[in-house]
């Protein structure tokens, strides 16, 4: 903390207040219309919205189907991207650098132009879909439906999961390495004992951030699967803009469903699990 | 001593960029594709489909409704962020950890709660219609936009000696002021980079605001893909390449710029 008068004090709080206003008026308003509009049900206050979600099995089934998703392309985007890291920590900094401006752009590319993509590639005559049939290999494969999310949302976890551990990697260092296998370790127990312990704090916040990102994401889905994935977001955005179905209040419960789900390990392992280091993403 | 797994490792990065560049491509090829169906690869290439895009109005309005929604948040979310990360970091300790909670908030919110609220709160309900004009994008996208200048230019500062180096420039006689923009900004240099980079692809690449808040009122490029995924797939391809050449272009510009007006 820099020590200042009151006159700079006043001058530096005054500059930060649109910052604030800002928060308040598009993140915690946001936030809390959802939370007591969640808790009315035709104009009455009521916990009716979130016994119906959670007594519904189609509701339920929607979170069990993101959950299943996320859990899975979380793993994947780590399990790809830990040994990418690896690599590139090798490299110098300006290809460091560049690798994940790139991985940046690729990590936002989500919806429409994601989705329509892999349907040239895996759709029902999709270049590898044909490839594969003349193969003799993957008959019957369909891209529209849970297998298709996984791998279209592979895509985007992998590269938000380099974009996730790069700068975490730094814990691990040469001497670490070399000092390992000056007393034999192989490279197998090196990672067992040595490399993944170290990390292991990263990969925990990574993985949540992974499964978080998966978790929320809708247009990928929307525009793959459209409004028979069975997935919380897709629901979400039905209940809000459908016309069939549409039921806010419903909306917002389900919304608050799913932030609960997701803020509680998130908050716990930023701020209970390692209080020290808690902004070094 | 270091292990060499030269092969193994270039399998990896190969397989890897394929799964990342293969879709690119795909799209890229289709989009002078003549004929692409039943075949493995197309059967020839031409510009036509360039050329019926190009004639079509909203295609240009849409190219140009994104632009402006991302160079009017690459504006006003610097200048209303960075003053805010920095400030709280040198002035204001308790500030500084409420600020590491609402950060990391969008992180664990879903964009489509977000989008959610903001529905609620700015289409009339509160006296406030914000929905169906570009300022609800450009300040919906800002706190979403704030980890992605906090983590970074956070890193940076905390490499630095603050304490001494504002000693320093006060004994010299500069206001604090001129401190900032003088040192501390040019230090910052490199997060303020990354920050800016990613801003813009994100509010480029958003179509969950988009869909919820704006719609047809505003179409961005997101909502015209949505549009066009009916129709032909041909015109869907030349839109998504353009949208990548965009990015692509715009990130070098930015990325060149603001390494440019740091070095002076």
């Amino acid at each position: 903390m820099i020590p200042a008068g009151n006159r700079t004090k006043i001058l530096a709080f005054l500059c930060v207040t649109p910052f604030l206003l800002v928060v308040f008026m598009f993140e915690v308003a946001p936030l809390l219309a959802v939370t007591t509009n969640s808790l009315f049900a035709s104009d009455v206050i009521s916990a009716s919205n979130y016994t119906e979600i959670l007594s519904s099995r189609f509701y339920l089934g929607a979170f069990k189907v993101s959950y299943l998703i996320s859990a899975a392309t979380a793993l994947v985007g780590l399990v790809v991207a830990l040994p990418i890291c690896v690599l590139l920590k090798r490299m110098p900094g300006r290809v460091q650098q560049l690798i994940s401006i790139c991985a940046n752009i690729g990590a936002n590319f989500t919806g429409f132009p994601l989705a329509f993509a892999f349907v040239i590639l895996l759709g029902i005559s999709g270049s590898f879909t044909l490839l594969f049939a003349r193969m003799g290999i993957l008959q019957g494969f369909n891209i529209y439906g849970t297998t298709g999310l996984v791998i279209v949302y592979s895509y985007f976890q992998i590269l938000f999961a380099i974009l996730l551990l790069l700068p975490g990697l730094g814990a691990l260092t040469t001497e670490i390495r070399e000092a390992a296998f000056l007393m034999g370790a192989s490279t197998w127990s090196f990672w067992r004992r040595i490399g993944l312990p170290i990390l292991a704090p990263s990969l925990i916040s990574a993985y949540l951030l992974l499964f978080a990102n998966a978790m929320g994401t809708y247009a990928t889905a929307w525009a793959l699967v459209g409004g028979s994935a069975n997935v919380v977001t897709i629901r979400i955005g039905e209940l809000t803009a459908g016309d069939v179905f549409s039921d806010p209040n419903l909306a917002d419960a389900l919304a608050m469903l799913l932030v609960i789900s997701l803020i509680i390990p998130i908050l716990a392992d930023q701020f209970l699990l390692k209080p020290r280091q808690h902004h070094d993403a | 001593m270091m292990r060499e797994r030269g092969w193994q490792d270039w399998v990896l990065i190969a397989l890897v960029a394929a799964f990342q560049l293969l879709p690119i491509l795909a799209v890229a090829l289709n989009a002078f594709a003549t004929d692409w169906a039943g075949t493995v690869l197309p059967e020839g290439l031409t510009l036509d489909h360039l050329r019926t895009i190009t004639s079509d109005p909203r295609f240009i309005q849409s190219i140009y409704n994104s632009l402006l929604v991302s160079v009017g948040s690459l504006i006003l979310t610097p200048l209303i962020v960075v003053p805010a990360v920095l400030i709280a970091h040198c002035y204001f300790p308790v500030l500084d950890r409420w600020m590491a909670v609402l950060v990391i908030l969008p992180f664990a919110v879903p964009g489509i709660v977000l989008a959610l609220g903001l529905l609620r709160i700015y289409s009339g309900n509160y006296g406030i219609v914000l929905t169906g004009t570009p300022w609800v994008l450009i300040f919906g996208y800002m706190p979403v936009a704030a980890p992605l200048y906090y983590v970074p230019i956070k890193n940076n500062l905390r490499s630095l000696r603050l304490t001494e180096l504002f000693e320093a420039g006060r004994l010299l006689g500069a206001t604090d002021f001129s401190i900032f923009t003088r040192v501390v900004v040019p230090c910052i240099k490199q997060g303020l980079i990354i920050g800016l980079v990613m801003n813009f692809t994100l509010a480029i690449s958003d179509f969950v605001y988009a869909n919820l808040l704006v719609g047809g009122h505003f179409p961005t490029l997101q909502i015209f893909m949505g549009v066009l995924n009916g129709g032909s797939g041909r015109k869907l391809s030349v839109l998504i390449t353009t949208y990548f050449l965009v990015i692509f272009a715009s990130t070098a510009i930015v990325v060149w710029a603001a390494s440019r007006r740091n070095d002076q």
